[in-house]
């Protein structure tokens, strides 16, 4: 569904869909290039050099 | 007392009044609703304002201080919340006509820890829409001005409580910051705004924008109101998850001007970032004080901080759309264009790349509490610019042109992702009269060391005795 930083508009319409907004409205021209600049934004993550480290979010059991 | 004359009064100056009985909450209350009827019409700060419930707390305030029960700095002061602060009775709307009529019925935790110690609340602030940017401009409710160019932005998202406490329009007002949103309306209407570290002041009863970037923090005029706000607001609250169980010092006692010896460290990074050339003469004028009054200043390496745009900006966004995903389903077309984008464009975020920001987070963490290892506040611009005109979508910053938004938020996001403390004073003013700011940031939970260095700085300068000219 992408290919380097790029999200095909068929993706991207799915992907809209999923999360409930309606495909068939104007603003998804509006919204598609804004995702795909997005998205773009952050690519440099991949770069990171994550082998060492867990997501900073974890889990405390309750008390 | 001249009304304006007490507008501008400090908490810390007015409260000495208040105790000694040479003025009532009741003057007090009266001169800062006159403040707000001769300016608010250009500067916009408001969204509900409070005049009958004002002054009925002050004459209750008034009564209680005449029987000797005094309950300390913040009683009978003007208080204002930014509208994602939740007020019993009182609504609250986040910025958005969808929530014109939302009446919460329970005060956040904030809002009750102002009442027991009898601050009076004037109003609810102005913001950006849901908290979601850093100018302040707002198509529901109106664009907030700032008062010393009211064709400038306020900055935001807490642009109410920057336009108001910089006014006079309020004593103190509240924010929250999520990627900077008390600092830069700080920074851009020339006042304090602190981010305590996260976990120090409870989020219960603030609408949320990103879980675990946002923080609420006050908007002040002096540092030592920031110290007695935090005296009043920090602390344990069983009903925020993240609330800490930190031992809460008193933060005025921090004010001690003593700064000999103290570590700051400057990121040559951040002065490799656009950056106006005012600005950085300004921050380093300010450095050169803060030498002068006895601190080491270095120049050190942070690496990662070219990172903190797309770490902070997955998280926050992915967050943000979690928050508002049936909203968006139900009433995206209400929301403001910019702010429906923006939630929108979180949905597009996956689990895999929210994951990977989160490990960024962990690494960019690690690099910090290095850093402050080797020194104790890492110091630098608040913001890389003066206060953009409403609406303008990008702005010049040294030789180069960059969007609002990544100018505006470029030096406050780290902190936000480390949840340490920062705050932001004014050290200056650009020739076209518009205010340039400092920050300084330290370890978690060293509050009393971000407030004296920020205090002594800014008592052995003159900034923060001017007013802007409104």
């Amino acid at each position: 569904m992408q290919e380097g930083n790029q999200l095909s508009r068929d993706a991207f319409i799915y992907l809209a869909q999923a999360a409930g907004l309606d495909t068939k409205s104007d603003h998804m021209n509006e919204l598609y290039p804004y995702v795909q600049s997005m998205l773009k934004s952050i690519e440099s993550l991949k770069n990171l050099d994550v082998s060492n480290a867990e997501p900073d979010m974890a889990f405390q059991p309750p008390q | 007392m001249d009304r304006l004359e007490l507008c501008y009064l400090s908490a810390g100056q007015l409260s000495k009044l208040i105790q000694s009985r040479e003025v009532s909450p009741v003057e007090v209350i009266d001169a800062h609703l006159h403040r707000i009827e001769g300016t608010e019409t250009v500067l916009n700060s408001f969204i509900t304002l409070l005049p009958e419930q004002a002054r009925e707390a002050a004459q209750r305030a008034e009564h209680q201080i005449q029987l000797g029960h005094y309950r300390g700095p913040l009683h009978g002061i003007p208080v204002g919340l930014k509208d994602l602060f939740n007020t019993a009775g009182v609504r609250t709307t986040s910025g958005s006509r969808i929530f014109d009529n939302f009446i919460p019925g329970e005060d956040c935790t904030v809002a009750t820890r102002f009442q027991q110690a009898g601050a009076i609340l004037l109003g609810k602030l102005n913001m950006h829409q849901f908290a979601y940017g850093p100018t302040g401009e707002n198509l529901d409710y109106g664009h907030m001005h700032n008062p010393w160019n009211p064709e400038m932005v306020s900055g935001g998202s807490s642009g109410g409580s920057g336009s108001a406490a910089s006014a006079g329009q309020c004593t103190i007002t509240m924010g929250s910051d999520t990627g900077g949103s008390v600092r830069i309306p700080a920074a851009l209407c020339g006042i304090v705004g602190l981010k305590p570290t996260y976990g120090l002041v409870s989020r219960h009863g603030l609408t949320p924008l990103s879980w675990s970037l946002d923080h609420p923090g006050p908007l002040v005029r002096t540092v030592e109101d920031a110290a007695i706000t935090l005296n009043a607001i920090a602390g344990y609250d069983p009903k925020d998850i993240a609330s800490c169980r930190s031992e809460i010092p008193d933060y005025t006692a921090a004010l001690t001007r003593d700064v000999k010896g103290l570590r700051i460290g400057v990121p040559k990074e951040y002065l490799e970032a656009p950056l106006d050339t005012e600005v950085a003469q300004a921050v380093q004028d300010a450095l050169s004080t803060l030498a002068d009054l006895g601190a080491i200043i270095s120049q050190i390496s942070f690496p990662s901080f070219e990172q903190s745009q797309a770490i902070s900006g997955t998280i926050l966004m992915a967050e943000a759309a979690a928050y508002h995903r049936d909203l968006l389903a139900k009433d995206g077309d209400k929301l403001n264009p910019p702010v429906r984008l923006r939630l929108e464009g979180g949905l597009f975020i996956s689990a895999a790349d929210y994951l990977r920001a989160q490990q960024g987070r962990m690494l960019f963490n690690r690099e910090t509490k290095r850093l402050l290892e080797q020194v104790d506040l890492l110091a630098g611009p608040t913001e890389p610019v003066t206060a953009p005109k409403i609406l303008a979508p990008q702005v010049q910053a040294g030789d180069q042109t960059i969007g609002t938004t990544a100018a505006l938020t470029q030096y406050t996001r780290p902190y936000n992702i480390t949840g340490s403390p920062a705050i932001s004073i004014p050290c200056g003013f650009s020739t076209s009269g518009m205010p340039i700011a400092l920050q300084l940031a330290g370890r978690s939970f060293d509050e009393p060391t971000v407030l004296r260095a920020a205090h002594a700085y800014e008592q052995a300068t003159q900034w923060h005795k001017r007013r802007p000219p409104i």
